[in-house]
């Protein structure tokens, strides 16, 4: 039970943050800044004390709390550790402390503003991986766009004000949607089998027939995939990226784009297994189409956040295709990608930033040779470039390969049968590999060797603040990708769980 | 005994009846306007706590029966509705220093809780009038500008409108049933007479002008923008929800069929998709709003295509919080040299830079009538659109749903406005304006109880 508590204090330390903010005074910008950093630090340290009690053997929640909110409607506030969200929690509260010293130099303006929407939008993004109940998900899921609509709009680029309104559009066209779809399943479920319920365990006892599902999981799926995002649905992202201050693009990539994958896994398509099998190959088509159309577009840009940005579409697209595989490898792969890519992508947008503060540009072709430049610099560069191709003992080889591996011992059997659209895609797929190792050593031996030139110099080298930031993130990189086993085990009863709830039918029982 | 359940029942008119008399006193006397602000803060809280009370004890009376009855679920709508009255008195002092704004506004007052009570035509038409007059005379009653006069008459016309299209309507169902009881409207609801169908149609038309429903809408704007803001706000708020919950009311327990579900599905559904689109260019606040209202009225009508049984329970707290939150968007709104200043969007530029609070509780409200969450305009939203899809009508609550998404935009824009756009360098206005920063606390603390425990709302209806 202590657990428990200690899991709601976790989710509420940000919250308390903000209203600490609230009451502090206005002109303290280093108190300010001590103050966000101090209480991210004891939200991390609680929730990596929570993932050492976190037991792998148990299935199902842990540490789990359940107060009636809306009783009327059987909307409960429960929120609950389990092996869905168990990694990605560790990840987002990893990341909270590194986005908040991260900021320290670049964000001058309104201080006390940007660190309460950092804490808002930590709040938020823990509320939705932790919400074990449909509505309180969606007041979650809702919440965080409006911290990150502020983020982008008041300390972000040039284009700020188009790239904020068109995320904040795109993103809640999809929300509207799964609302719509919410109301109806909730009200299905309660004409079906008499349960007025929002959580995800009743939900998933839901009985449709497939026209119905196959709905729902578009309404769903539309607001899912727009997140991730995938490709068609993915403009908003590179605009979003590059006008986004350091914080906010670190926060979107390292996280927000997570809470696609992990809708879809836990809640997309378990829902509705039975359309989710329908819509398996045009889905997958998708996920393949993302991997190599973001890294044909990561290969062309100038811009070197657009650069990362549309490495994450690619990137992500490989968790889709390890969800879709249902084979047990290819989804643990998929878990391991989401924290690896988290990870990863976080560090090569802070890295950005750096570049970005020291000289005010982010056109690829304004640098060169900055490992003479700037050393520490281009070695803490170098190590997450290959972490991002997926150099092996880095975390981006575990999942991509764990998720190819997935992929084609899935496809194999099907293409015995004679289905061999899986196969060629898991091929297909493979390719997004090479292109990766292209657009990012291309990205690499542009910035980092050549000619020295850089918009101003000379360039002061990491401090100390930086380095410790990078370092940390490097460490987690290598970690993860030497030590897989420990966080695989703590998912692999949720991925288990989350086969058997897609590749079990759910149509009425009175249907033919 | 009779007089004594006159006397209990109609607690809240009494004391609402006491503040008139004791304001007219006053205004006589020539006491200040702090005495006469302080008499109708007193009485309509008074009223609001004894509905409040008499509700939650669960008092049932017919005091005039076949006329006036009040019940439980009757009584709480109505102390809300007093309630929400208060920020507009906290908040009129900034643009009525006479004595007359709070008698006017405890008299309609009385008019909108005769409406929550009404069991007959003529009660409902009694309730309906009393509110609507006194609020031209406060249209009017901004001095400060020239269309006021305009927009009072539009009004007045349009009102006298509504009302004899009411009366036509109530009169035609009066030859179709020999009856004055509220209930032969929804008896008439199913019927396939002509001359019932014609009534029903009539009564409807008669709410959606009243309720500023798409094409009946056009007097919203110019009436909104040329009245002061408390007015605004109390337009906005008090009137359309007085009409809505009497809307209510009157449709009973009955459920709307074809052809009628056409009529209420479109129009409320065009007014939400009109309302939203054409705020989004206006340069005025209170036009803006004024649209918004527009769009918000179609929510409202909407949740008459649901579930009849949680119609009361949706409707009631979709007012509570777009209540809440609207007037607290009006009573946060920053003073300036004019009216007219105050009035521009353009003005609202920057004001984070200058007055923080105003600012946060400008976009909160905006954020809750976009019915994003964690805000209680969601909540409501999807009180209603449940409500809705559990009738039946899915395909009607997407419409309604996709047609909420349009409005996002222009709250956005406010937003943006307030917060990512440079100074708009206003010369700032220092008057005190501790009422009004008392208003927007009282309507913020409203909201987060709202948001915080909407179940222990939806459990009291």
């Amino acid at each position: 039970m202590f657990e428990a508590g200690v899991l709601n204090v976790v989710l509420f330390l940000p919250l308390l943050g903000a209203a600490l903010l609230l009451v502090s005074p206005d002109s303290h910008d280093a108190y300010t800044r001590r103050l966000t950093l101090a209480v991210m630090i004891v939200q991390f340290v609680l929730t990596a004390w929570l993932y050492t009690r976190f037991d792998s053997h148990v299935a199902g929640l842990q540490f789990e709390t359940r107060l009636p909110w809306i009783a009327a409607w059987g909307v409960n506030y429960q929120i609950g550790l389990d092996g869905y969200n168990v990694l990605l929690v560790l990840m987002t509260a990893f990341l909270g402390p590194l986005v908040v010293a991260g900021a320290f130099s670049a964000i001058t303006k309104d201080v006390k503003l940007f660190y309460a929407m950092v804490f808002l939008i930590q709040f938020a993004m823990m509320g939705a991986f932790l919400a074990q109940d449909l509505f309180l998900f969606y007041v979650f899921w809702e919440t965080m766009l409006i911290p990150m609509f502020l983020m982008i709009g008041i300390w972000g680029g040039e284009r700020r004000i188009y790239a904020t309104i068109k995320f904040f559009l795109y993103t809640a066209f999809g929300s509207i949607l799964m609302l719509a779809a919410v109301i109806y399943l909730v009200y299905s479920l309660q004409t079906t089998s008499g349960v007025i319920s929002f959580a995800f365990a009743d939900l998933v006892k839901a009985r449709l027939p497939l026209d119905v599902q196959s709905w729902l999981l578009a309404a769903f799926a539309l607001s899912f995939a727009i997140k991730v995002p995938m490709v068609p649905l993915h403009t908003w992202l590179p605009d979003a990226h590059v006008e986004a201050p350091t914080a906010g693009s670190v926060i979107l990539a390292g996280v927000l784009l997570k809470m696609g994958t992990y809708g879809f896994m836990k809640l997309g398509f378990p829902l509705f297994p039975d359309a989710t099998l329908a819509f398996t190959p045009v889905l997958m088509t998708l996920a393949v189409v993302s991997i190599v159309y973001g890294a044909c577009l990561a290969l062309v840009q100038d811009d070197i956040k657009k650069i990362i940005a549309y490495s994450s579409i690619s990137h992500l697209g490989y968790v889709m295709l390890g969800l879709l595989s249902l084979d047990i490898v290819g989804i643990q792969g998929a878990v391991i990608q989401m924290v690896s890519h988290g990870l990863v992508a976080a560090g090569l947008f802070l890295m950005v930033g750096m570049i970005y503060e020291r000289c005010h540009t982010r056109e690829l072709a304004a640098y060169g040779g900055l490992a003479k430049l700037l050393p520490v610099y281009s070695v803490f560069f170098m190590i997450l470039t290959l972490a991002s191709v997926g150099l092996p003992t880095t975390s981006g080889f575990t999942g991509e390969f764990l998720v190819l591996l997935g992929a084609f011992k899935a496809a194999w059997p099907q293409h015995v049968l004679g289905n061999s659209l899986p196969l060629v895609l898991a091929v297909v797929a493979v390719s997004g590999v090479v292109l990766g190792a292209l657009y990012m050593l291309r990205f690499a031996l542009g910035f980092l060797f050549g000619a020295a030139k850089a918009p101003h110099q000379p360039l002061p080298d990491l401090n100390g603040r930086e380095k410790t930031i990078l370092g940390l993130i490097i460490v987690a990189v290598f970690a993860l990708g030497l030590f897989p086993d420990e966080p695989m085990r703590k998912s692999e009863l949720a991925a288990r769980s989350y086969k058997q709830l897609v590749s079990t039918p759910r149509l009425p029982r009175s249907a033919p | 005994m009779i007089s004594q359940a006159v006397l209990t029942a109609m607690l809240p008119e009494h004391l609402l009846l006491l503040g008139i008399v004791l304001l007219l006193i006053l205004a006589i006397a020539g006491h200040g306007q702090r005495a006469s602000l302080f008499v109708g803060l007193a009485s309509v809280a008074a009223a609001a706590v004894a509905a409040a009370c008499l509700s939650l004890g669960g008092y049932a009376a017919a005091p005039f029966a076949g006329h006036f009855s009040v019940d439980p679920a009757g009584l709480l709508a109505k102390a809300m509705v007093l309630a929400l009255a208060l920020p507009v008195l906290l908040m009129s002092r900034d643009d009525f220093s006479d004595g007359e704004f709070p008698i006017l506004l405890l008299s309609s007052l009385y008019g909108v809780c005769l409406m929550q009570s009404a069991d007959s035509m003529p009660t409902l038409f009694l309730g309906l009038e009393i509110m609507s007059l006194p609020v031209y005379v406060l249209v009017l009653l901004a001095h400060r500008r020239p269309q006021s006069a305009e927009a009072a008459l539009k009004y007045l016309v349009l009102g006298g409108t509504a009302t004899a299209m009411f009366l036509m309507g109530v009169s035609l169902l009066y030859g179709a049933s020999g009856s004055m009881s509220l209930t032969i409207f929804a008896n008439a609801l199913g019927s396939t007479d002509n001359m019932a169908r014609a009534a029903v149609v009539l009564v409807i038309l008669a709410f959606f002008l009243k309720g500023a429903i798409v094409p009946f809408h056009a007097w919203a704007p110019d009436a909104y923008e040329g009245a002061s803001v408390p007015v605004t706000a109390y337009m906005a708020v008090l009137v359309k929800a007085a009409v809505i919950l009497a809307a209510v009311r009157l449709f009973g327990q009955a459920k709307v069929s074809s052809p009628l579900l056409e009529l209420l599905a479109v129009l409320p559904l065009v007014s939400i998709a009109w309302g939203n689109l054409a705020a989004m260019r206006q340069p005025s606040f209170r036009r803006m709003i004024a649209y918004s209202s527009i769009a918000h009225a179609g929510y409202l009508f909407f949740a008459l295509l649901g579930e009849p049984a949680g119609r009361l329970q949706a409707v009631a707290f979709y007012v509570l919080a777009y209540g809440l939150l609207n007037l607290l968007a009006f009573a946060a709104l920053p003073p300036a040299q004019s009216d007219r200043q105050r009035d521009r969007l353009e003005n609202l530029k920057g004001l984070f830079h200058r007055a923080p609070f105003s600012a946060l509780m400008i976009g909160i409200a905006m954020l809750s009538l976009a019915g994003i969450p964690p805000f209680p305009g969601f909540i409501g939203k999807f009180l209603i659109f449940r409500n809705v899809v559990a009738a039946g009508h899915t395909t009607y609550a997407v419409l309604g749903l996709v047609g909420s998404y349009l409005g996002i935009y222009f709250y956005l824009r406010v937003i943006q406005f307030m917060f990512m756009s440079p100074d708009a360098s206003v010369a700032a206005d220092h008057r005190s304006r501790r009422l009004a920063l008392g208003a927007s606390l009282l309507c913020l603390a409203g909201a987060m109880w709202v948001s915080v425990f909407p179940g222990w709302v939806i459990a009291l209806f």
